[in-house]
């Protein structure tokens, strides 16, 4: 039960890690509609067009990381009332 | 009816026609016209863009000095890439975009007008309505007037001119009672905004 804990701890902290590497590891906030500039030939106005996806920010990591922490905190302190006496 | 007599009275219609002013409608169907909105607070940057844009500016482009009309943006459709925080800034302690849900520029007064060809800048008084709260400002704007590209545009459907209008001008979100004096180290108070819109006048 312990070690099951730590290892989805470790594993849920590769997980998050993994996909906000994997998708732009972007500094900013969470954002669900990427801008894309572009411009009107005719008028050359600037614009900016959504591409609506998904790019975790630096608070979906902190949320994951904190997430695995607190897993893996509650496995030690669930291993200290666990311990067998001897 | 002699022929000079003829070619004087269509020479003053043709005039006359051209002296006409021209509404510009700026609803754009292809999207383009946008405002973007940028906050530069010392904790955090908020950049979005607002494109619901619509209204009408009467024009007349040998006189852009006495240009009439407003310009209207559709509060709802601002926007920016974090979802929280673009529901913070439309919800009731922000924008409130429910029971104001247009942000006004009505043209009141142009001066300064410098024309070079179809190019021209003026200084643009007007009264500028955000948050329910209505103040007078003047912007300078630079205007382009395209005549005959709206087929360009409309890829042939329709005919007519294009008037696109560029802005750049600053307002402080405490003249609108949007939280004054609340959050500044993470919302500033000065916002800066880039009006980019094109109208279409269609000639029938």
């Amino acid at each position: 039960m312990i070690r099951s804990l730590q290892i989805l701890a470790l594993l849920c902290a590769f997980v998050v890690l993994a996909a906000w590497a994997a998708l732009g590891a972007h500094r900013g906030w969470t954002m669900t509609a990427v801008p894309i500039k572009k411009t009107d030939p005719i008028t050359e106005i600037e614009f900016v067009e959504y591409d609506h996806r998904f790019v975790p920010g630096v608070d979906f990591l902190g949320a994951g990381l904190i997430g695995s922490g607190t897993i893996l905190a509650f496995s030690f302190i669930l291993s200290k009332f666990t311990k067998p006496k001897s | 009816m002699k022929p000079i007599h003829t070619l004087i009275i269509a020479a003053s219609s043709l005039t006359a026609l051209h002296a006409e002013p021209l509404t510009f409608d700026f609803k754009d169907p292809k999207g383009v016209n946008n405002v973007v909105f940028k906050l530069d607070a010392p904790l955090e940057s908020i950049n979005g863009t607002a494109s619901g844009v619509t209204g009408t500016i009467t024009l007349d482009p040998a006189n852009p000095g006495t240009a009439t009309g407003k310009i209207v943006v559709a509060t709802e459709s601002l926007t920016v890439s974090n979802p929280l925080m673009r529901e913070h800034l439309l919800g009731e302690k922000w924008l409130n975009a429910k029971v104001n849900p247009e942000i006004i520029f009505e043209i009141k007064k142009i001066s300064d007008v410098e024309k070079k060809d179809t190019k021209g800048e003026a200084k643009v008084s007007g009264t500028f309505t955000l948050n329910g709260v209505s103040k007078d400002i003047t912007v300078e704007a630079r205007v382009t007037y395209l005549p005959g590209k709206l087929g360009d545009r409309s890829g042939g459907k329709m005919q007519g001119d294009l008037l696109v209008i560029r802005s750049e001008f600053e307002i402080k979100r405490s003249d609108y009672n949007i939280q004054p004096g609340q959050n500044l180290d993470k919302v500033s108070d000065e916002i800066t905004l880039s009006l980019s819109i094109a109208g279409a006048a269609p000639k029938s």
